[in-house]
């Protein structure tokens, strides 16, 4: 495997997923939580260009990260606009504590 | 004109079904007329529907795709047992309007009866297996909703699951036989399994047909599924009578009959039936021998009768095997009746409680008299010439061992029918019961059923005729009632079984003369005491079987709820090791 | 006809959405002046019926024989059995819970927001259902995702609607994450998301790249069935079961988590070879069946239970695709598309009487009490229709005739069997011990409603609204119908079994 850009490219979406991944299964903080689902996302935006790239289909790859863009944004606000309210209505951030539904 | 009569049998109490939940409970008036109007309506249709019996599809329509056609045929076996579901359904209407006076909620006991009426109407006439299960379920749908009738008492509400979820298991059975067989023939036909069974491979073949036997054993409540019947019992008495004891018990004896042709060369399938048949006889027997409850005693009873049966099926008599059904249906819902009467006029059920009743019940100790005489076997009663037919067959065409066990059942039921009778009508009253007697359409509809416990046996000639001419595929020898009178009666098995009878009523009357009556300190009282604790109570260990069954089942959910721990990184901790899993095993090619 | 037509099946409630929102804040609406017609309402129930006119048209096209499809540049939109059938199931659903909400959620703050949501999502499911384009369907996805996360967390003031809605967002944005890696996989070795073109040639491409083809088989399984609720991946469902607005509840069990499993299937059929992954999905099956069964026998709150018993329905579905693809036929693909139907009903029913007396009993008397099984006690002698009804839907759920949940599995017996491989006929006597397991909960909430002595909830219930028990009703009797008359969907069941076989090539 000889280092060319694109194979770095694939390194950064891995490592970006990874770090995603890990983060979601420790995180308590819900803010970092959609901070962790944004890198996750960002590595998926990467991959989708890195696609178009490799699939001979740049054009497509980037307009796919485009709305990925949009629709990420959009996943984002209501998770935060949630955050403030779970704020509110307990008074913290940890979603260890606000968790009440089980079994 | 079958078909339209065919139709109208199921139609017509699914209508008044519909009425009665329609009009509501707030005049029961109304309900008891509609009630009664319907299913004696539906009871006389099916005594004409016999006239007009025949092989040939009565109707017959497609219905879909994956159901096949909607087929009724109105032969022999179908149309008798239509009549017999029918007349005693009506009779056990008449019957609830004395019985269910002033219950709130009547609307619900009478639209599930009328529903279970044309319920297990269409399951005896279907001449397709689809259909045949989609009856047979609705039929569990209203046995559940009539045991559990009484739901504020948590003992009806138990003992109504145990009914459905047993039952349901056993339907699992029908449904894997009759896809199975679909599978192989394409056609859901009943005739065309009869006509094709040789074709089927031997190995599906065992499969369909041991499905079959387990089906019919939890729909009959035999061995190892008959504890689900006593538990049974706490539903109205007219709905024992007529869904546990004539009619939907009989299901499970209908379906070996009528799959008989087809089976009967499956390895081991007819000393299959034998068997649950002859454990289940004697099994019961035991149980019935011991039992306080005078309802349980009953429904004890029942699987036994129900176990003579099957094993006439496993020795080669289907037709032995329904006469004593049609017999059985008469005189048992005769007993459970007459047993409802006193037990609503006395307000228990415990027999111990009881005693000395006949004095002030004279018309209702006459008819269960006469039942018990049926049930007992004893001559010119309807129970006594189908059960000797019944020993007939199993000596000339059964295992001799069998045919031994099946003799000393004959005492068993001479024994516990006599201490029933003995313990609720006769002796001193052991406790001040307030006593009224029943009331018109009790003695009504007890009186037809008592009727046809001395007379139902003279039909002999004619339900063989008309089966011998209507079942193509079960090679059933015609034999008129004379020629069955005499071969009862140069039997050899009914002498036989006649003297262990006198000898099972011989040993009551030992046993009620020496000191100390019953129920206090008394020998044999003691004797059966331990008897019932170490084993009857639990239904010989299967009772056991059942709750460690539940208990498993409890116990595994009770872990699984565990897993839902409601914390967001264990949720996705799922997510990845779902991922994970899946990966592996797409790569490494499951 | 003019092809473009069907697209207002999706653009009326995507449009009206906005409209809906607008005419509420620019306090068209107006709480405080009782007995006013109320517009936002009017206008979500005209939107609903509205759309009924070109999903109408485009079934009569679609009977005729013709094709629906339509492009915008290289993006096309096909309605094929499966869109129509998802559609349908939207519509009707839609219809009724705009209807149930009519009261329901009259007294709420925030009702515009609510319907908006609601039209947008159904406008987004049914979208979902016509896209033939990987992206493209991940984009309605990912918008259907959004609606639903808002109508989760309606009640924000109350902290288990909020909790449950930060679980299902978080949940399923990874699994949305996961779908994108995958279309990224797809994209990168086979230069196309389009899913025609990814058919030609019987998916070469996945042949060609076939453990980067299984990959994102893996991956699309495990991102869609985070909203199909696959077990181990299911755990967001009882939560957000539980905590949203009845109507949502019922569009949520009936509609949204069957909208992820088609969306998944739709993926999959970019790789085609189903030989790899079929066992996958019947796995998948099994497991859904016996864990919400199990799982649903412990519930005491109902709405929970319900919540598992779709866990195990959708289990149900699953086995039907998967012996269809596993062994070819068209009964068992048949029967789930006609389970997936008559769940609707049935679930939808549940929930919305569940919704009814959770209205009745607690939301009248200002509480947001969960509503426990307990105290369904004496149901029938105050709300006789609530009884009914929710005993018909649980009974159907059970599988006991004459409803329709028995003519639906019967169908995917049938198919199960007619295969004659052991190994699936020992899974569909699995699935009918299921069954029987599942009336172990179902049975004894019927018996419960028929008590004669009700709970004390039941006594202090206020009375209930016609426009609640209207979509009870009307849910009651197709139930039963279909029940009688299984061959009444044939005509939209089969054709959608066979597309679903044509998407995987046979």
């Amino acid at each position: 495997m000889n280092i060319s850009p694109l194979n770095v490219v694939l390194l950064v979406i891995i490592g970006l997923l990874a770090v995603g991944i890990y983060g979601l299964l420790i995180t308590r903080n819900l803010i970092k939580i959609v901070l962790v689902l944004q890198i996750l996302v960002k590595s998926a935006m990467l991959a989708l260009v890195l696609a178009g790239k490799v699939g001979n289909n740049l054009g497509l790859g980037q307009s796919l990260a485009a709305t990925v863009i949009v629709a990420d944004t959009v996943v984002a606000v209501v998770g935060l606009a949630l955050a403030v309210q779970v704020r509110r209505r307990f008074g913290t951030l940890d979603v260890a504590d606000i968790s009440t539904l089980r079994g | 004109m079958a078909g339209t009569l065919s139709v109208l049998l199921i139609g017509l109490p699914w209508l008044g079904a519909l009425l009665v939940w329609l009009s509501g409970d707030a005049r029961p008036k109304i309900l008891h007329i509609l009630a009664v109007g319907t299913s004696v309506s539906a009871g006389l249709l099916s005594l004409i529907l016999l006239a007009f019996a025949g092989s040939q599809p009565a109707v017959n329509f497609k219905f879909g795709g994956w159901f096949g056609d909607f087929t009724l045929v109105a032969d022999g076996l179908g149309a008798t047992l239509a009549a017999v579901a029918c007349v005693v359904g009506s009779l056990a209407v008449i019957y609830s309007v004395d019985y269910m006076q002033g219950e709130a909620q009547l609307r619900r006991y009478y639209a599930f009866i009328l529903l279970f009426i044309g319920a297990m109407t269409g399951l005896v006439l279907s001449g397709n297996l689809f259909f045949t299960f989609f009856f047979w379920e609705i039929t569990a749908l209203c046995s559940y909703a009539l045991i559990s009738y009484y739901n504020d008492d948590p003992k009806a509400v138990s003992g109504g699951m145990k009914a459905l979820i047993i039952t349901q298991v056993g339907g699992v059975g029908l449904l894997a036989g009759a896809l199975a067989a679909f599978s192989n023939l394409g056609s859901f036909q009943i005739a065309d399994l009869l006509k094709g069974a040789t074709s089927i491979p031997a190995g599906l073949l065992a499969f369909i047909a041991y499905g079959f036997l387990l089906a019919a054993a939890a729909k009959s409540a035999q061995f190892p599924f008959h504890t689900w019947l006593p538990d049974a019992m706490e539903a109205p008495t007219p709905v024992s009578a007529l869904i546990h004891a004539a009619t939907m018990v009989n299901a499970g004896v209908y379906l070996l009959a009528r799959f008989y042709p087809a089976f009967a060369q499956v390895p081991g399938w007819t000393l299959a039936v034998t068997l649950v048949g002859m454990l289940s006889a004697l099994t019961a027997g035991l149980m019935a021998l011991t039992a306080t409850d005078l309802k349980r005693a009953l429904a004890y009873s029942t699987v036994s009768q129900l176990g003579y049966m099957v094993y006439a099926i496993g020795v080669g008599g289907v037709f032995a095997s329904q006469f004593h059904l049609l017999n059985h249906a008469v005189f048992k819902a005769l007993l459970f009746l007459s047993a409802g009467a006193v037990i609503h006029s006395v307000g228990t059920r415990d027999m111990r409680k009881m005693g000395g009743l006949g004095s002030k019940m004279p018309f209702i100790r006459n008819v269960f008299i006469i039942g018990a005489l049926a049930l007992a076997g004893v001559p010119i009663f309807n129970g006594f010439w189908s059960k000797e037919f019944i020993l007939e067959a199993g000596l000339k065409q059964g295992p001799v061992w069998a045919f031994g066990f099946m003799l000393f059942g004959a005492g068993l039921t001479a024994f516990y029918t006599i201490r029933m009778t003995w313990l609720v009508f006769y002796g001193q009253p052991r406790e001040q019961l307030h006593v009224h007697d029943s009331g018109l359409a009790m003695k009504i509809s007890t009186g037809l059923l008592a009727t046809g416990a001395l007379t139902t046996w003279l039909l002999a000639g004619p339900l063989s005729g008309l089966m011998s001419g209507s079942l193509p595929y079960h090679a059933i020898e015609p034999i008129s009632t004379i020629n069955l009178v005499m071969d009862v009666l140069t039997g050899a098995g009914t002498w036989l079984a006649l003297i262990i009878l006198l000898v099972g009523a011989g040993l009551w009357v030992v046993v009620q003369r020496s000191p100390n009556p019953i129920p206090q300190a008394h020998w044999f009282t003691e004797l059966m005491g331990t008897f019932h604790e170490e084993l009857v109570s639990s239904s010989f260990g299967f009772e056991w079987l059942n709750q460690q069954v539940v208990a498993a089942v409890k116990k595994s959910a009770a872990v699984l709820q565990k897993t839902q721990t409601g914390e967001l990184n264990w949720n996705i901790l799922g997510i990845i090791i779902a991922l994970l899993a899946v990966l592996v095993m797409l790569f490494w090619g499951v | 006809m003019d092809a473009i037509r069907f697209t207002w099946m999706f653009a009326i409630p995507l449009l009206s959405s906005p409209a809906i929102y607008l005419a509420g804040r620019l306090g068209i609406h107006n709480p405080n002046q009782k007995g006013r017609p109320n517009l936002v309402r009017i206008l979500a129930l005209l939107a609903v019926i509205a759309t009924w006119v070109p999903y109408i048209a485009a079934v009569r096209t679609f009977l005729s024989g013709e094709r629906l499809e339509f492009a915008v540049e290289s993006i096309w939109l096909r309605a094929d059995a499966i869109s129509l059938l998802l559609a349908l199931m939207v519509l009707s659903l839609g219809t009724l819970v705009v209807i149930f909400s009519w009261s329901y959620m009259a007294d709420e703050v925030g009702e515009e927001k609510f319907y908006a949501m609601l039209l947008a999502m159904m406008g987004l499911m049914i979208g979902l259902g016509c896209a033939s384009d990987l992206f493209n369907l991940w984009v309605w996805f990912e918008g259907m995702a959004v609606s639903s996360y808002l109508l989760v967390a309606f009640y924000r003031e109350q902290p288990a609607s909020l909790e449950a809605g930060v679980k299902y967002l978080v949940q399923s944005a990874t699994g949305s994450v996961l779908v994108l890696m995958g279309i990224a996989l797809v994209l990168a070795n086979s230069g196309s998301l389009d899913l025609a073109a990814l058919h030609q040639n019987g998916a070469r491409w996945a042949s060609d790249h076939r453990l980067v083809s299984l990959a994102a088989a893996g991956l699309f399984i495990i991102g869609f069935g985070v909203k199909a609720a696959l077990v181990p991946l299911h755990t967001w469902l009882p939560d957000a079961h539980s905590q949203a607005p009845s109507g949502i509840r019922a569009m949520l069990s009936g509609v949204v988590i069957e909208a992820g499993l088609i969306a998944m299937l739709r993926a999959l059929s970019a790789i085609m070879h189903p030989l790899d992954w079929r066992i996958i999905l019947l796995s998948f099956g099994a497991l859904n069946m016996v864990f919400g069964n199990l799982v649903a026998l412990r519930q005491t709150i109902l709405k929970r239970m319900l919540a598992y018993s779709s866990l195990s329905h959708i289990g149900y579905i699953l086995l039907g695709i998967g012996v269809s693809l596993f062994a070819g036929g068209e009964a068992a693909a048949q029967g789930a598309m006609f389970h997936l139907f008559t769940h609707m009903l049935m679930k939808g029913l549940a929930f919305l009487a569940a919704g009814a007396l959770i209205y009745a009993l607690y939301l009248q008397n200002g509480s947001h009490h969960a509503l426990l099984v307990s105290d369904l006690a004496g149901t029938a002698q105050k709300y006789p229709m609530v009884a009914l009804s929710l005993s018909i839907a649980v009974l159907g759920l059970g599988g006991l005739p004459p409803l329709a949940g028995f003519m639906s599995k019967w169908q995917i017996f049938v198919g199960g069997f007619s295969t004659q491989n052991g190994w699936i006929i020992a899974l569909m006597v699995f699935m009918a011990l299921n069954s029987v397991l599942s009336l172990g909960y179902y049975a004894p909430l019927v018996n419960l409603m028929y008590r004669k002595t009700p709970s004390d909830a039941i006594l202090a219930g206020k009375p209930l609204p016609s426009t609640i028990t209207l979509p009870l009703i009307f849910l009651a009797m197709a139930v039963v119908v279909l029940g009688l008359a299984p061959g009444l969907m044939d005509w939209l069941t089969a054709p959608a079994a066979k597309a679903l076989l044509g998407l995987f090539g046979n």
